[in-house]
C-alpha cells in the first residue's frame, strides 16, 4: 500500500495545496464514450476523488477500438459505460465517490447542478449547447471536448477536433463562433441520417489529456496564468494543437447570450394586481 | 440539506473592494448580495450570487461597540429589493485577516434578527449572511421553508482559478 504522498509526489510542483483541491472538487462527467472515458482515467490517476458520470448507453463492439477500461467481454455482459467508468475509477481510487448515472443527464440534472466542474464530452452541436446553458445557469465551468473526420472528394479524410472552457462570466461557444444558428441548424436537418461518425483512440486522446491539464490548471492555477476562455483547434492531420484563430478577433468582447443575473432556478413573482399573474425569469 | 455558494468574479471583487473603503466613522462596512436558489428540490441547495449592494454612507450609525451598525432605510431598501426581485439576501462583511473568518458574537446575535425580517419578504429564497476574510470565507444559509440556518459546505469563486473559500467540505 502506498501513502498518498507517493502516490502524487511526482505532481507536487502543482502547489502545496494542489492535492487537496482536487480531492474535494466535484467533477462531472457527461458522455463516456471515447473522449470522456480517457477523461475519467486521466482524472482517476491525478487523484480525483468525487464524480457524478452521466452516459445511458452500454457498451457496444464497436466502442473497442477507443473506449478505455473497456474488456474482453463487457459486450456479452452488456456492460454499461458508466460501470466501466466506474471500474477505472475505484480500480485506482477506491476510496472515490462516484454518482452513477446511467441515463441522460437532463433526466436527472440535481447531482451535476452540485458539480465544480463539468467535462461534456457529447456528440453533437446540440447536447453541448444544451450543456453549455445548464452549465451557465448554474455558475459552472464547462470543459467541452470533440473530435471528427470529413470526407470530401478525393482529398484524404481530415481529422479536426477542439477544446473549450467556457467559463461563467467569459465567452460562450456562440461568443467563440464555435455552435452557430446554422450548425444547429444542419445538424437538426441530418438527425437520424448522420450513421455512426469515424472516431479513434488517438485524437480523443490528445483532446482529453489537453482538456485535464485545463481543469488541473483551473483547479490550481499552477501556470499562474489568467484565461477567461480556452478555445484551442486539434489537426489531427499534422498533430497540432493551437489556439483557435478566431480567438485574436475576440479581445475585449463580452458573452451577451448568458447574463451573470439568469442564474439559478426560475423565480416565480406573484404580482399585487387583482387577477393573479406570474413573471418569470 | 447541504448548501454550496457560487459567486462569480466581478460580484466578489465589487464586494471587497466596497468593503475595504474606510468609512468616516463605522469601523467596517457591510453589504448585501443577492442571491438565486438553484437545485431547489435537491441536495446540495445551490446559493448563486446574482449582485451585491453596498449600504450607503449616510446609512451607517455611530455605535462605538459594534464594527458597524445600520439603520432602518438601509434594511428597508434591502427588503425592498427583495420584495422587487424575488431574490434572497445575504449580510456580507470582512474580517479583515487570512484564514478561516468566524461569526463574531455580534453576528450571532443580529443576523438571526435581520434574516428574520428578510424571511417573510421573500420566503421562496434564501437568505444568510456571509463573512469574508482577505482569502476565504464562511456562510450560513436559510433555505426557502427551512427551519433552522446551515453553514454552507462550500463557497466558490467562479473565475480562473475557481477559489474554493471554505466551508464544511
Amino acid at each position: 500500500m502506498t501513502t498518498i504522498n507517493e502516490r502524487f509526489v511526482r505532481q507536487s510542483f502543482l502547489s502545496a495545496d494542489a492535492q487537496p483541491t482536487l480531492e474535494r472538487a466535484v467533477v462531472g462527467l457527461v458522455g463516456l464514450g471515447g473522449g470522456g472515458s480517457h477523461v475519467t482515467q486521466q482524472l482517476a490517476h491525478i487523484g480525483f476523488l468525487n464524480y457524478e458520470t452521466y452516459d445511458p448507453d452500454a457498451v457496444e463492439a464497436s466502442n473497442y477500438n477507443r473506449l478505455i477500461g473497456v474488456l474482453d467481454g463487457d459486450v456479452a455482459a452488456r456492460t454499461s459505460k458508466v460501470e466501466i467508468a466506474t471500474r477505472v475509477i475505484k480500480d485506482l481510487q477506491p476510496d472515490a465517490r462516484v454518482g452513477v448515472h446511467r441515463r441522460r443527464w437532463q433526466d436527472d440534472p440535481g447531482p451535476l447542478r452540485g458539480c465544480d466542474l463539468i467535462f461534456g464530452c457529447v456528440d453533437t452541436f446540440a447536447a453541448r449547447h444544451e450543456l453549455e446553458v445548464f452549465a451557465r445557469r448554474y455558475m459552472i465551468p464547462l470543459i467541452d471536448i470533440g473530435m471528427d473526420v470529413h470526407q470530401a472528394g478525393n482529398e484524404p479524410p481530415r481529422m479536426a477536433g477542439q477544446v473549450i472552457l467556457s467559463l461563467p462570466g467569459g465567452l460562450c461557444m456562440t461568443c467563440i463562433g464555435f455552435l452557430t444558428e446554422e450548425k444547429l441548424a444542419k445538424e437538426a436537418a441530418l438527425y437520424g441520417a448522420a450513421g455512426g461518425r469515424p472516431q479513434v483512440v488517438w485524437p480523443n486522446g490528445v483532446l482529453a489529456s489537453t482538456a485535464v491539464g485545463i481543469a488541473v490548471d483551473l483547479l490550481t492555477n499552477w501556470t499562474r496564468t489568467s484565461r477567461d476562455v480556452v478555445y484551442l483547434s486539434y489537426n489531427g492531420n499534422d498533430g497540432t494543437i493551437r489556439p483557435h484563430v478566431r480567438l485574436q478577433f475576440l479581445e475585449g468582447v463580452e458573452c451577451q447570450h448568458y447574463p451573470e443575473c439568469e442564474v439559478g432556478d426560475p423565480v416565480m413573482r406573484w404580482s399585487s394586481s387583482t387577477e393573479a399573474e406570474a413573471s418569470v425569469r | 440539506m447541504r448548501a454550496r455558494v457560487r459567486i462569480p468574479a466581478t460580484l466578489y471583487a465589487a464586494a471587497l473592494a466596497d468593503l475595504k473603503r474606510p468609512h468616516a466613522f463605522a469601523a467596517e462596512r457591510v453589504g448585501f448580495m443577492s442571491a438565486r436558489v438553484g437545485n431547489r428540490s435537491g441536495d446540495p441547495m445551490l446559493v448563486l450570487a446574482t449582485g451585491y449592494e453596498p449600504v450607503a454612507d449616510d446609512h451607517y450609525i455611530e455605535d462605538d461597540y459594534v464594527g458597524a451598525r445600520i439603520n432602518a432605510d438601509a434594511i428597508r431598501a434591502n427588503m425592498q429589493r427583495i420584495l422587487d426581485t424575488g431574490e434572497g439576501s445575504f449580510h456580507v462583511h470582512l474580517h479583515p485577516h487570512r484564514g478561516a473568518p468566524q461569526l463574531s458574537r455580534t453576528d450571532r446575535r443580529e443576523i438571526p434578527r435581520l434574516v428574520k425580517s428578510f424571511r417573510p419578504v421573500g420566503p421562496g429564497a434564501a437568505h444568510g449572511i456571509i463573512v469574508l476574510s482577505e482569502d476565504r470565507a464562511l456562510g450560513v444559509v436559510w433555505g426557502p421553508g427551512e427551519p433552522e440556518p446551515i453553514e454552507a459546505d462550500e463557497i466558490t469563486v467562479v473565475e480562473w482559478p475557481l477559489r474554493f473559500l471554505g466551508g464544511r467540505r
